[in-house]
């Protein structure tokens, strides 16, 4: 894959600042293969996959926001993918509404829920938020699973429509994994962005050392809060997407095993980089499927790819790459 | 710079905290006029690092009054206290591990930096003329602080002497009016204080008063305009370093209790 090649992180890769990003040229290549990914898949199967792939890269970059930049793990990003999963199934369903208004309005309805439980949550750091997270991401899926009447509960909303963007309807695999593949890139441009401007660089200043960040002047809890919202906002905008391409949605999507999947992207690519996210997501949805065979067995294999990353290679599989070129290319990364 | 030299710029009275039982700092005032190097001592469990967190506003004080610049500033949280440029270093040295020498300082530079995420989005002439200015600075503070070889190492691997001189070109990038340092010559053998003492010189020379809790007596003395003395947490002595450390009682309750490395 080429995508690793482009590493974009929390540092100066670049050099002199305000020149042209380092590795444009390997962007552009890395962007190209993937626009013609599909052409080499040739059926319908691996189309599928490319989809999800895309997709955990797309929620997995905005945990990332989380993990990665701000360094505290929330174990409730799944509920955010579910609560916009289920605002845009509902819109669509119940009222009709077309999805492309739906999908913004998961976005933004995700991003509502991130407020008030980052508002919250934000208060305490470490052990004790991630532990509230999962409290309130439960709080999500109890709910989700009760409340009969909205979500139909356990069984799920089916016939979710298919989006569509006036002539052009998202409901094959091919269409839809471009669709989720331009908002990956723009997702990627905006971290890019986000860890080279002042506000990422006070999102990483709060992970590596919040009472000193407090005495440059960063308000740390204003920060951390702003970098949830924005990455439950995109994983709403993730969910919603997953809803109209798979069209049944059940609270299993906000459950422990997508919690997990989730952070096990991020950790096995590579927090608190750019490329890591989206390999994760690859290694993730290739061994989920080439494992297929090993049924339940494959969360061990999850397990042990968790744990042994943790312990080998902190950095994620992103940190190959920098330890083959040098020990100055190792940047903004993990702990 | 809105205050005039000599002017106050840090105004303390009647500043008490308690904890619990425990009285760390009682009814202490004190005073820095802009420009000046003062210096804070007294015996360990005085109440400095005590009086330093409530300055800094990582601690609020019990009772009584911190004016900066002429605002009342008490009880202010510690980032506001940061906004206002008051810059500290901590007593157990404190960086961005995981970031290069160079990346530490340019994130330090929030309070003095506008371009946000948008900006930087877009790519705005404001934000690369920015980032281009952020790091002609930043390569400034680190060459200031000598550090300016070891740019793309990450802070974990630099020496101690070297991660302390990190500390100060973090502080600095903020463009304090009031530099706050805690203990900077800790653990420093006496070239290395000398050093301090020639950076601490420079410090003042770029226009920033400096307020410090030190240990180093030979350190205190050469740089030090007046000094405060806290025992108990009470101030017990105020005076420029020649008459302070030959204050008997001085004397009595720090210099003759325990051994200094003067």
């Amino acid at each position: 894959m080429s995508t690793h090649t482009t590493a974009p992180t929390g540092g100066t890769a670049a050099g002199v600042p305000g020149g042209i990003p380092g590795g444009t040229l390997g962007l552009a290549g890395g962007a190209l293969l993937l626009g013609v990914l599909p052409f080499l898949a040739g059926n319908a199967y691996l189309e599928h996959l490319l989809v999800l792939w895309m997709l955990y890269a797309l929620l997995a970059l905005s945990l990332n926001i989380i993990i990665g930049y701000l360094g505290e793990l929330s174990f409730g990003h799944a509920a955010f993918v579910g609560v916009g999963a289920y605002t845009s199934a509902i819109l669509s369903t119940q009222l009709g509404l077309p999805p492309l208004i739906g999908l913004p309005l998961a976005g933004i309805v995700a991003a509502l829920f991130g407020l008030v439980i980052g508002y919250a949550a934000l208060r305490v750091v470490g052990p004790q938020f991630a532990i509230l997270t999962l409290g309130f991401g439960s709080i999500l899926y109890t709910v989700t699973n009760h409340w009969v009447d909205l979500t139909r509960g356990p069984m799920g909303i089916s016939n979710i429509p298919p989006l569509s963007l006036g002539p052009i309807t998202f409901a094959e695999a091919r269409e839809t994994y471009y669709l989720v593949l331009a908002l990956v890139l723009i997702v990627a441009f905006l971290c890019h962005a986000l860890v080279n401007s002042r506000t990422g660089r006070a999102f990483i200043a709060v992970r590596e050392n919040a009472p000193l960040a407090a005495s440059l002047g960063v308000n740390v809890f204003h920060t951390k809060l702003l970098g949830f919202v924005v990455a439950t906002a995109i994983a709403g905008v993730g969910g919603a997407i997953y809803a109209h391409y798979i069209k049944v949605i059940t609270p299993d999507i906000m459950g422990v095993h997508n919690v997990a999947a989730l952070i096990i992207v991020v950790v096995v690519g590579g927090r608190g980089t750019i490329a890591g996210p989206i390999l994760g997501a690859l290694v993730y949805i290739g061994l989920l499927e080439s494992l297929r065979v090993a049924g339940p067995l494959r969360m061990v294999v999850f397990a042990a790819l968790l744990t042994g990353t943790v312990v080998f290679l902190p950095g994620g599989l992103v940190s190959l790459w920098s330890r083959w070129r040098g020990p100055r290319h190792a940047e903004g990364g993990a702990k | 710079m809105s205050t005039a030299m000599n002017a106050e710029i840090l105004s303390v009275s009647g500043l008490t905290r308690v904890f619990g039982g425990l009285t760390a700092v009682r009814d202490v005032d004190l005073s820095v006029r802009a420009g000046e190097v003062v210096g804070l001592i007294g015996p360990n469990g005085a109440g400095k690092t005590t009086l330093f967190n409530m300055l800094g506003g990582s601690l609020p004080p019990s009772a009584g009054r911190i004016r900066f610049d002429g605002a009342d500033c008490t009880g202010l949280p510690s980032h506001a206290m940061g906004q206002r440029g008051v810059s500290r270093t901590f007593q157990i040295t404190s960086v961005f591990p995981s970031l290069s020498t160079l990346d530490n300082v340019r994130s330090a530079a929030y309070r003095t930096t506008k371009a946000g995420w948008g900006a930087a989005v877009f790519r705005t002439a404001a934000y690369r003329n920015e980032e281009a200015d952020l790091h002609r600075r930043a390569m400034e503070n680190l060459a200031f602080c000598d550090l300016d070889h070891r740019a793309d190492v990450l802070a974990d691997a630099l020496s101690y002497g070297e991660q302390r001189r990190l500390e100060i070109a973090i502080a600095l990038a903020a463009q304090p009016r009031l530099l706050l340092l805690d203990e900077p010559a800790a653990g420093m053998n006496p070239e290395e204080g000398q050093r301090l003492v020639e950076m601490i010189r420079r410090i003042r020379a770029r226009g920033v008063t400096v307020l410090l809790v030190e240990h180093h007596m030979r350190v205190v003395a050469a740089v030090c305009d007046r000094l405060f003395v806290l025992d108990h947490g009470v101030k017990i002595a105020e005076g420029p370093p020649s008459q302070v450390l030959n204050d008997p009682e001085v004397i009595r309750v720090y210099l003759g209790r325990e051994t200094v490395d003067a």
